[in-house]
This record gives structure tokens, sequence and C-alpha cells, in this order.
């Protein structure tokens, strides 16, 4: 600590993020009985659904999937940063990502959880969801692998495997630390946890060889995952879904909006852990960037559908756009087209990028408008289907939409919040591995500690 | 029995039992999976006519109006679950409407009287026995005597009808009958006429040019199925045939499901439809386009005074426009022009229809298309002028006694009836249904529906239909009023025998040769007999120099209001049958509520929106409608149709919207009929509601939905011309696209419909589609489809597997010219883009290239629907079976009218048009234990069963001498969407329009 240079040091970067697991303050109690009361909203709402039927929530022909496949993709969405963060980066050697890449990876493991929810629950009868589930089964059916959801079902599960198994190898060294300085129960935990890592030469070596081969491994599904995801629709004939550009469009968004989403979360993690000095403003600047190249790529995947839906000619495409912008929900076009097209125009100003209070506040945004645009390319284009005018959507969301999206927010949190709390949220390994090693001084006792 | 594991043994398998059926039911009490299997109880001893399984059919009459069709009931383990025209009989050529496809909703109707009760002290009833009703009748005859007995009755020309008349005559009192939509002014004008009040019959079918001043013959007037029938006959484009396609002009303030089936509407001023025939009738004598009938000179100053040019200025209509209309008319030889509805309901009513009969004369069509002879039944009921007379012997306390069967004027008069109705002394309603008019009697004893009981009607001179019980009753505590009149009569014997009575003077005449009993179960098997009567020539009268068509503006506010018969609620008898209720009404597409017709011009004048309250107030009551804009009404006049409204008769009915009766006259006018126009106030109340209706949004875009050809286009059209034949495939894709479909064919084993299997499909010609929806309720009825009431149709939760889309014609200035009607269902695509998405294969495709849809497969991704183009799939978003549930469709006893052939399907799974898949498969069964082919025509779907002007075949377009190939290869077909290369097994044919 003598070193007048840097407080951050190897001891510093333990000792901090290890403090992050000390006995939860009043205002940890108050976020996570918030996540678990819009839980148990959720649960409430998905018991009703559950007992009446899906009646409960707006759909209205022929506008079948609403509020709750809108949820799905949007958190489908927010769980790709992660990946991108830990994996991509990692492979890039990128050193600024150790900071932020645990809590990115967290998100993206919880958002996939519950991601994962929406299909059961929006499903006409959950109780058979296990059809949808290739097994063999005394009837000889097997589900139809022709079907894009059923592609859905495998890409997500592969994602929230490997991004689980990912995270979890990533924490092993980091558990075994806080491990050495946790008392009691958690000692107990950690212990557990820590599978018996002792930091040797051939641990790590093994390690890191292990860690790279995931990094690899979960590369690709990056891109694929929201890929398959974009499939859903982009397969079907539905105009305003069927097109070429929805894969890198989808995959754009969901980096995009991820990266929306960790500045959300890290904001005030940093704030309430005191962990300014460890994810300084330059994380922060470095994912604004990312969510500006990412954003520029969603604001120009939105000029592409329009151009193409006039430059076609086809009468039927350029309808369901005009429904789109003008027609009755266009409020929600126009939401989606400034929280993700315009107002992140602003962090080409590095005073806003850097500015942490204006960078929150424009994540909040453009998480508000990724919502939307699911929602847009779900709800609106369902509506709008020109294909037959006979067609009369009076589609407007009810209180068992809501109560399941709010429902879904309390499931990530309560998870997200039990784990910052529980286990290190910042790497201690890897951002040690980026600081400048210490220097050995001759004196009494060392800085070794 | 071995001991060994894997042995069960009682004491295992009970415990197996108990503890699965526990988690079942826990499962199950909380209402989440499948429903418990429920026992199957076979009978103790099988009653000997009924097989388990196979349908037994009996033939009877339709009783849901006066038209009197034959119908044949299909009845499955004694329960009457479906009705359907019965080819033979000469009204409705098999063929039958929507209201009629709803009786079943009548006799299990939850809402019916289970028995005989009397009122209470309290106000309420109380049940009695039988016996003691009956009895509490005799001594109230006794002590009525010779102060005022009367027993009202529907138009009811029936055995039962006479039975009343012989009682009436012995108790000293009289028999009058009322129907709210009665047809006075026909008579009327046909006396002033011809001199004659009898309602001749109207030969559609041979007319070569079709003018409707007003008459609403496809939907409420008269004998609308046969009706139908023989318009599509006149009106449908053939190619083969010399002059095809019977022009079709209306002539009405509003478009009516009639009126919008034409091919030229004259949106006259209201009344003034009589001095416009007559003016067309002095055209076509004083420039001797037709061979006029000598008497006709009889009329030249009553024709001098109307002359185009007087009576442009009165109509509000261009001289040219009169003259061509004349001109066409006379120019078709065999021009029909019929008056009613609309133009019979003002206070010139019968001098219109007069009017109209003169201009039949003049053209030569009496005697040919206007027969008397063969003439309609309705002419013999009573008339309003008797029933305001009784109405007013009432209200004068000169009636002691009063008897309602079949009648609901408590309803239909508001006002005058239901005052009256205070004053009399004691009455007896018949009703099985608590209407208003029962609610307000003292001793109620219920009927047996239609089609639990024994009776006969003469819908027409010469034909005699009979109506015989098709089932137990629904409530055994309910009786035949026949039986109970006898009863009360003290004759012996029951009401078959009277009625067999009767039909031995029957066999008389028709029955030569053979035994009473022969030819009663002859009659009872065809439904009835069906003989010719003798054309009766008739000749202008003497006073029909003297009518006097001429409007008179009506009184009592500035702005004329329509009150006209809702299409399938009539005069309000439907209005408690989901089925009915839930059918968008056929030209504004509103379900579950009345309406108030609003021109766009007005409703910009007023500053209203569709929704929007106006408070209508005529002299004589008020009410409170929402608006519908729309531009198949004058600007000057308001329309509103009758139906809702109920202060009584059931859930579906009671305090729903409301009853535009409130808003006429009780009194009868010059010609002794009711007057439904009138002149009313309009405000705006400030108030909005929303109106349940199924129309689209006014988005033009959806191209390819409908198609038209001008009359020219399509009469130089050769069998090798496909004007709407789209090259689906671009040329440079075309060796690949069918490299594709051959890989296809040769790996799919199942789905392979290019093989030997039938491939069915269905031909709809627009042509002849009138719109009617008969269809759709035949498709509730057939497929067990839920009706899911106003709050959910909100919501767009409707189950309709066919919907008829209406799109306006306009003319070049914009102005509705009719509409073309398109019956969307399943178009059950060849390469169909629901069934690659469904992850289950609940989705999938038969070889008989079926689009299939596996109920119990279903786990309700619903990403089948998003994937179809047509939008014609129908999610299950609650259990609409679920007992005493919030949104029950069946409530007891309701739910015996379902098709045992067709599963109910659960919450949460998707459903859609089978192209009644029962019914093939039925044909397929039967054709191979007689080890024969399917025969074309023996499949029929229930919406093409129904049908009432033929528009959908049902076939194999594998087989090409079927009907349906033929059709699927006609010049005007097209697929709807072909462009989306789904190759739909449904060929529209494009209507056929003939003012181009």
């Amino acid at each position: 600590m003598a070193d007048g240079m840097t407080r951050v040091t190897y001891d510093y970067v333990t000792r901090t993020i290890a403090r992050t697991l000390g006995n939860p303050g009043r205002g940890y109690f108050l976020l996570l009985g918030a996540a678990v009361a819009l839980l148990a909203i959720g649960i409430v709402t998905l018991l009703f659904l559950l007992r009446y039927g899906l009646g409960l929530a707006g759909y209205s022909h022929p506008v079948y999937w609403a509020v709750f496949i809108t949820c799905f993709v949007f958190w489908v969405g927010i769980a790709h940063s992660g990946t991108l963060i830990s994996a991509i980066l990692f492979l890039f050697r990128s050193g600024w990502r150790t900071a932020v890449y645990r809590t990115a990876e967290a998100m993206t493991v919880f958002a996939v959880m519950t991601a994962g929810l929406f299909p059961l629950i929006h499903i006409g009868r959950q109780w058979y969801f296990y059809w949808l589930i290739p097994y063999p089964n005394e009837r000889g059916l097997w589900p139809n692998f022709k079907s894009p959801l059923i592609w859905d079902e495998f890409a997500i599960g592969t994602y929230f495997t490997v991004s689980t198994v990912f995270l979890i190898m990533g924490l092993i060294p980091d558990i075994a630390a806080v491990r050495d300085l946790a008392t009691g129960w958690r000692k107990k935990l950690y212990t557990l946890c820590s599978v018996g890592w002792r930091g040797t030469n051939e641990e790590w070596r093994h390690y890191t060889r292990g860690y790279l081969y995931l990094a690899a491994l979960a590369t690709p599904l990056v891109l694929s995952v929201h890929s398959v995801v974009s499939w859903d629709f982009a397969m079907a004939i539905v105009p305003g879904w069927h097109a070429t550009i929805f894969a890198p469009y989808f995959v754009a968004g969901a980096i995009y909006s991820g990266c929306a989403m960790v500045i959300t979360l890290l904001v005030p993690i940093r704030k309430l852990f005191q962990l300014e000095e460890l994810i300084t403003v330059k994380h922060f600047e470095n994912l604004s960037k990312l969510c500006l190249l990412t954003g520029s790529i969603v604001g120009y995947a939105y000029v592409c559908e329009y151009f193409i839906a006039w430059f076609s000619g086809n009468p039927t495409e350029r309808a369901a756009f005009w429904y789109r912008a003008f027609g009755p929900y266009w409020w929600a076009t126009w939401t989606m087209l400034i929280c993700n097209a315009f107002l992140p125009l602003l962090l080409w100003v590095k005073k806003i990028r850097t500015n942490l209070t204006a960078l929150f506040v424009i994540s909040i945004f453009v998480n508000i408008g990724m919502w939307f645009e699911r929602y847009v390319i779900i709800v609106v284009s369902l509506a709008g289907e020109p294909h037959t005018p006979w067609t009369n959507a009076v589609y407007n969301p009810t209180w068992a939409d809501w109560g399941i999206m709010a429902g879904s927010f309390g499931w990530f949190f309560m998870w997200f919040l039990l784990f910052v709390k529980n286990f290190p949220a910042v790497s201690i390994a890897e951002v040690k591995e980026v600081l400048a090693p210490p220097k050995r001084v001759a004196a009494k006792g060392g800085a070794h500690a | 029995m071995t001991d060994g594991p894997n042995s069960i043994d009682r004491r295992r398998f009970l415990k197996v039992l108990g503890v699965t059926g526990a988690g079942a039911a826990a499962i199950s009490a909380c209402g989440i999976g499948p429903e418990p299997t429920e026992k199957l109880i076979p009978y103790l001893i099988p009653p000997e006519d009924q097989i388990p399984g196979t349908a037994t059919y009996y033939a009877s009459t339709c009783r849901e109006c006066a038209a009197g069709c034959g119908i044949h009931v299909r009845v499955r383990e004694g329960r009457a679950v479906k009705i359907e025209g019965n080819p033979e009989s000469p009204i409705n050529s098999g063929r039958l409407c929507a209201r009629g496809q709803a009786a079943p909703q009548g006799v299990y109707n939850p809402d019916r009287v289970t028995g005989p009760m009397v009122r209470n002290t309290a106000g309420g009833f109380d049940s009695i026995t039988w016996d003691d009703a009956i009895s509490r009748v005799q001594g109230k005859l006794t002590a009525a005597r010779g102060h005022g007995i009367v027993f009202l009755t529907g138009a009811d020309a029936s055995s039962f009808g006479d039975l009343v008349d012989d009682w009436m005559r012995q108790v000293g009192g009289r028999r009058v009958s009322y129907e709210a939509f009665g047809f006075d002014a026909l008579r009327a004008g046909n006396r002033l006429a011809f001199g004659t009040a009898a309602v001749p019959s109207y030969d559609f079918a041979n007319a070569k040019y079709v003018l409707s001043f007003g008459a609403d013959f496809l939907d409420t007037w008269l004998s609308p199925v046969s009706f139908q029938n023989g318009f599509s006959r006149a009106h449908a484009f053939d190619g083969s045939r010399d002059g095809s396609m019977a022009k079709f002009v209306f002539v009405g303030p509003r478009m009516s499901l009639t009126g919008m089936n034409a091919d030229e509407w004259v949106a006259a001023l209201p009344g003034t439809e009589g001095v416009l025939a007559l003016a067309m009738a002095q055209v076509i004598v004083s420039r001797r386009l037709a061979a006029v009938p000598t008497d006709a000179g009889r009329l030249a100053a009553l024709l001098a005074d109307h002359t185009p040019a007087k009576v442009a200025a009165i109509t509000g209509l261009d001289e040219k426009l009169i003259v061509r209309l004349a001109t066409e008319f006379a120019a078709a030889k065999g021009g029909l022009a019929v008056a009613g509805g609309m133009a019979a309901q003002y206070a010139n009513g019968a001098d219109i229809v007069a009017a109209v009969n003169i201009l039949n004369y003049v053209a030569g069509a009496v005697g040919k298309l206007v027969k008397f002879g063969p003439d309609l039944a309705v002419g013999e009921t009573g008339t309003f002028s008797d029933f305001a007379r009784l109405t007013a012997d009432m209200a004068g306390g000169r009636v002691a006694l009063l008897f309602v069967h079949g009648t609901n004027p408590a309803h239909s008069l508001p006002g005058a009836f239901t005052q009256g109705l205070a004053k009399v002394g004691y009455k007896v309603s018949f009703a099985s249904f608590m209407d208003e008019t029962a609610a307000a009697a003292d001793l109620i004893l219920p009927d047996l529906h239609p089609l639990e009981q024994w009776n006969d009607s003469r819908p027409r001179a010469g034909i005699y239909a009979l109506q015989q019980p098709t089932m137990q009753p629904v409530f055994p505590e309910t009786r035949q009023s026949g039986d109970v009149v006898l009863k009360i009569m003290g004759r012996p014997g029951t009401y078959r025998d009277h009625l067999q009575g009767r039909w031995r003077e029957l066999q008389r005449r028709f029955g030569a040769g053979k035994s009473f009993e022969q030819f009663w179960m002859d009659a009872l098997q065809h439904g009835g007999v069906y003989g010719d009567a003798p054309a009766r020539p008739v000749r202008l009268a003497e006073g029909a120099s003297r009518i006097a068509p001429a409007p008179a503006a009506p009184t009592g506010g500035d702005q004329t209001v329509v009150v006209f018969p809702h299409p399938v609620l009539h005069d309000g008898r439907g209005a408690n049958k989901p089925w009915l209720q839930e059918l968008p009404d056929p030209v504004s597409k509103i379900a579950w509520h009345g309406w108030v017709e609003v021109h766009p011009e007005t409703a910009k004048r007023w500053d209203l929106a569709t929704g929007d309250f106006l408070l209508l107030k005529s002299a004589f009551g008020a009410v409170k409608a929402p608006v519908w804009i729309t531009a198949s009404v004058r600007p000057d006049v308001l329309a509103v149709p009758t139906g809702h409204g109920h202060a009584a008769y059931g859930r579906y009915a009671k305090d729903r919207s409301f009853n535009a009766f409130e808003l006429l006259g009780a009194d009868a006018n010059a010609y002794g009929g009711r007057t439904f126009a009138v002149g009313a106030t309009a405000t705006k109340t400030g108030e909005h509601r929303k109106i349940v209706t199924t129309e689209g949004s006014a988005r033009e875009r959806g191209e390819g939905s409908v198609e038209t050809l001008t009359l020219a286009r399509a009469k130089s059209l050769g069998a090798a011309d496909h004007p709407f034949h789209h090259e689906e495939t671009p040329e440079y894709a075309k060796e690949s696209v069918e490299w594709w479909g051959e890989r296809q064919f040769e790996q799919a084993e199942l789905g392979n419909y290019a093989g030997e299997q039938p491939r069915w499909g269905l031909a709809v010609d627009l042509s002849k589609c009138t719109g009617c929806s008969a269809c759709v309720t035949a498709c509730y009825a057939e497929n067990n489809l839920a009706t899911v009431g106003e709050e959910l149709m909100m919501r767009g939760r409707e189950m309709s597997w066919l919907r008829l889309e209406r799109y306006w014609l306009t003319d070049a200035e914009g102005h509705p010219q009719g509409a073309v009607n398109s019956p969307m269902m399943c178009q059950q695509c060849g390469n169909a883009p629901c069934e690659p998405v469904c992850p289950v294969y609940a989705a999938y495709h038969t070889p008989d290239g079926l689009n299939g849809q596996v109920y119990n497969r279903c786990v309700g991704t619903r990403y089948c629907s998003n994937n179809c183009p047509y939008k014609v799939r129908y999610f299950n978003w609650y259990n609409y079976a679920e007992r005493g549930g919030e949104w029950e469709a069946w409530p007891e006893p309701l739910s015996m009218l379902l098709n045992p052939d067709v599963t109910v399907r659960e919450r949460g799974v998707m459903e859609k048009c089978t192209f009644c898949v029962q019914r093939i498969r039925g044909a397929q069964n039967k054709a191979r234990l007689e080890d024969r082919n399917v025969r074309d025509g023996e499949i029929v779907p229930a919406c093409a069963q129904s049908c009432p002007s033929e528009a959908i075949v049902f076939g194999d377009l594998h087989d090409r001498n079927s009907e349906v190939y033929k059709l699927a290869g006609n010049p005007r077909g097209y697929h709807v969407l072909a462009g989306l290369n789904t190759k739909p097994a449904v060929t529209y044919l494009a209507r056929v329009v003939s003012n181009g």
C-alpha cells in the first residue's frame, strides 16, 4: 500500500473483491426483496394462466405471439454480450474485459434462465411442454426437426450449458481465493465450490488451456444462438419477418442490448461495492463504444428493412412497413427507432461516453428500445398482416402480460443479486493478470500478501 | 398368480391406482392438466332402433320462421344434433338458412321453461302440476265466457291453428294472429292492384332481370331460402347459358343483405319506391317496350301523372336513370319486380306494392313470374289492424282471458301491448321461453319445441309439410300445446290423433290407393306431401287506377329513421341463441349488439365516430344506439335493426343492446299495417361503446382476396383462358423447384397427394354467394364451435372456422354498389405454411391432401397461425367447455347438441376448418363397407350442404369427372394469395359484375 503510484495491487484486488461478499446491508435486502416481490407477482400470474388459460393475456386474432415471445427474445438478446465479452474478447486478448466479464457472464446465464421460461409459459398446454423435447418414447413420436422452434430449443439449450460451464469454470480460482478468507458456512460453500483448487502451476496450466478451449467453443454460439432465434421469424412468411437480414440484424441487436444491460448493471454495482478502482471509466467507455458499433449496425438494419420493403416493389412488404411506421402501433415503432437508432448517437461525444450518469440513462433507454424492437417485430407484424385485409387486430397487453414480464425481471434480478453477494462479481484472478506485477521491494515482509 | 416382483396383485394395483389417482385428482382439482377420463356406461337394455355411433335422420319442418322449409334432423343416440335441408321439399330444395341451422339451440336452450308455472302473490312463479294447471284454465274459461276470450298465435297455418279456431268458436272467443313483421302491405297492395289479398309465389329462378323495391328476399322476406336458391340460379354467371346472369337492381334507402347482392343500388328517397315503379311503368307503356295487356289502358291517367321527369324530382333520381331502368327491365323479357321489406313498411306501403304490381303487370310478369294460385300461407294470417283492435280491447278491459302461443308482442309492441296486458283478467302463455310476454303471464304452460312435437304446416298452397318429434322431450314436464288444448277442451285422444284425423282428408286427395298407414308413413318419410296448386289468372282491379303512392314525410322529427328486421335475429326471436348472436350481421359484420347506420357525410356533420351513441327520439319512444358509419345508407336516413333489447328471454338476450321497436307506433295505418319508418330527432349523447365487428380495418391492400370480372369480360372468356392464373415460380427457378418437388414426393410416404389418393377440394362461386352466412352457423353446428360472447369477440377471440369477408364494390364515384362476399375457411394448402413450423406434428399433411390438425397432439405454440397467410386458424384461449366456467359455451342442456363425431377442443389447442373430415371418413367407411369408391357428391361438408345459393361444391380434385374438378378449371377460377405458392385446395370463382 505504500506504493504511491497506484493503490491497485494484487492484495488490494483480493481484499476489495472479497469485501463485496461481506454481510449485506439494508439496501441489498431491499433490492432483493423488490426482486422477490416481482417474482411473486409473476408466479401468481402464472398460476392464473395455468388455471384459466392464456386468454387472460391480451392475445387477439391474428396476434398469436405477443409480450411473452417479446420478452423471450429480449432476454435471449440480453444474454449475448456476456459471452461476447468473456469469450470473444478473451480470444482477442482485450485486457479491459477482465474487470467486467464476470458480471456480464453471470448476466448471460441468468438471462438465458429467464428466457427459457417464456416458451414454457407461452404455449397453450404448458403441461405437455415435454412433447417439444426429442426423447425416445412409447409413442414413437419425435418432434418436427423442420420447425424453427425445435432449432431454438437446441440453440438455447446449448447456449445455457456452455455459458454456465464457462461461468463456473472461470469462478474456480476466485472461489478458492475467497475461500481462504471466508469463515463459517461460506467457508464450507466455497470449499465445495472451489473443487480443491490450490493454485499450483499444473492446475493453472490445465485451467488456462481449458478456459481457452471453452472460449473457442462459446464464440460461435454468440453468433449462432440469436441467428437461430431470428429464424423463428425469418423462416415464417409473415411480411416483416421473412427477411434474409434477420440473423446478423438480431445478433447485432442482441449484443447491443446486452452491452446496454451490462452498463445498467455495472454502474450501480461499481458504486455500491466501491469498485471504482477496478472498474474504471475506461471500461465504461469501451462498453459504450461497443454499444455504438452494434447500435449503428442495428440502425443500419432498420434502414435496410425499410429500403428493401420499398425497393422490392412488393405491395405486401410495403404495406407491412407502412403499417409499422404509421399504423395504430406507430408509437411502439418510434419508441424503438428513437431509443435504438438516434439516442445512442450521443455516445459519439466523449463527454457523454465518460459520464456514468448519462451512460446509465442511455443504457436504460436502449433496453427499452430493444424491448420495443421485439414488440414491433412480433406484435406489429402480426397485427398488420397484409396478406389478409380482413384481419382486425385489436391487440393490447393485459395485466397477465405485464405480470409475467414483471416476474421475469424479478426472477433475473433475484439470481443476479444472490450471485453478486455470494460470488466474486469481478474476476480476482484475471484482473490481477492485467496488473503490473508487484515489484520485489527489498523491504520487510515484501508486498506479496 | 405368481409372486414375482413384476406381477401385479390386487393390492399393488389398487395402491398404484390410488396414488396416481390422488395425484391426478390433485392436479385436475387445480384445473391443470387433462380432464379425468369419464366413465362410459352402456345401455342396460339397448333401444332397438338405435345403433350407437350411427345417426338416424327424421324428416320434419323448420318452424323458425313462417317459410316452412323441409328439414332432415340428424339424431344421434336419441338426441337431435344437426338440422339440414330436406332435398325433397319444393320450398328449400335441401337448403337451410342460419336461423334454421340454429334451431337446436332452441330445443336445448338453457333458459327454457321446464314445467307449468303459476304466478304467486310475490310476483314470482311457482311450479305446479299439469292437472292443476289445466283445471285452473278450465276454471278461468268458465268465468271468462262472454267477457272476452282471445287466443293469440304467431303466423300459424297449421292444424294447431285450426284446432285453436275450433276451440275459440266453442268457447265464444276469437283467435288473433300476430307477426311483428307482417305482410299487410303486400296483401293490401295486391288487393288494390288485383283485387286479391293472396300472397303469390315469385319465380326468381326464371327471372331475367330482378328489381326489388325494398324486398329483402334473400334474408327476411317471405321465404328467403327458396328465393335465394331461385335467385342464385338466375343471377349466377353461367357461361353456357344464353344471356346468363339476370341483372339485379335494388331500390331502397339502405343496403340490406339483399341490397348488397344487387348489381346496382338505387337509393331513392324513402317512400318514393311506388312513384318510381309507376314512372317505369309509364315508360314501358308510353314507349311500347312490352306487350302491355289491354286493360292497362285504364291506368293512362295514373301513368300520365308519373312521367319520369315528374318522378325524378320526387325520388331524387336522375330522369335518365329511370328511363334506363325501365328500358332494361322491359328489354330483359322476363323482368320480375318485387316490393316488400322496407318499401312495404311506410305509411303508403300498400300503394307502393300496388304500384310495383302495376309495373309487373304492364311488363308481363304477372302470371309468368308472379304466380297467383300457389299462394304463400302468410296471406292467410291475421292483419295488424285485427291485432291493434285486440290491443285496444285489452286496454279497454274487454279481454278477460288471453292465451298467447308462439308470439312475443310484449317485445315488438313494448308500450301498447304491455299496458294492455296489465288490464287483461288472466293471461296464459304457452311459451317455451320466459320471453317478455310470458314474464307478464299468470300461468305458463310450456310447449314442446318444434323438434319435439307433432304438427303440420301449409307454407304454400298445395304443400302440406309434416313435423314429427325427432327425440324425447328435453324437459319431461313440458307438453305439446295441442295436447293441452285438447285436454282443456275435454276431447279424447292426443294431438297426434287429431293431426292424423285431419290428414285423413289429405289421404283422399293425395294418397289414392294407399292405406292411411301407408300414406302417413310415406308423408313422414318425405316430410309431407308436395302437390301443385293450379295457377289462377288475375286482372287489374277496379281501384288500381286510383292508387296514390306519393310519399308522405314521416312526422315527429327531422330525421327519417327506418327500422328493419335483423337478418338473423329477425324480430328478436333469434336473440336467445348464441350462434345467432355471435354470427356477424352479414352487412355490418356487427355481433351481439344493435347499431344505427349513419352515412359518413352525416357522421362528419354531426361529428360522430363508430361506437358513439345517438339518442333517437320519435313520437312514440326513444332508444340509445351506437353508431355504425357506413356508405350503405342514404345520408338523410338513419337505419336501426330490431332483434335486441330484450327485457327477458334468457341469458343470451336479456338486457343486451336496445329495442328498436320502441321507436314505433302501435296503431294500424291507413292500409291496416304497421309503419316502420318514423320521424325522429337524433342527438349525440357523448357516450361511446366498443361494438364488436369482425370487419377488417379499412386497409385496401389485401390484393388477391377477391376478384371480380365484368360481365362482358366473363362472357368473352374461353375454356382455356385463365385471367387469374399466377405464374408462381419464376423462369430461372423452375427447374430446381420441380426437382425439389419430385424429391419431396419420392421421400414422403405420407402427404403424397400426387398419387392414388384423392385430393379433396372446394369450389366457391362468388357470383352465387350472397353472404347470408348460413354456412357459418352450419359450421358451428357441425363442428362444435364454441361461442365466446361479446367480451371475447371484442378481443378477437371468436372461433368461427368459416368467416364471410364482405368487400364493398364501388362505382366510379366511390359509392358502394353491392358487395362481394367471400367465404374464407382453411384452404387446405398443398404446400401449407402451417405444417413445417409445428414442432410436434400437430399440423400435418394427410395422404388425401388435407391439412390435418391433431388436437390431442397440439401443445399450442400457435406458430401455425402466425404462418398462415389466410389467418384461418383459431385458438382455444380458455376452456369453453368447462362446467360452470366463466366462458362456458354449452351450459346444460345446450351441451346435448354437440356432434359426437367431432372432438370438443380443450383449452390451449389450435383448431380450424377440416373440410368436415368426419363426413369424409364417414362416407369413405360406408363406401368401403359397400365395396365401392366414394361417389362424387356423396361427401357434402356442412357449409356446402346448407348454402341456399349452392355456391360451395366439394369433391375430389383428382377425379376428372367430378363437379369440383370442372369448377376448379373454370376460367373464372383463382386461388387466394396464389403468389405465395401455397397451392390451396379451394378455388374461388370470380364474382361477375354485370354493371361493368
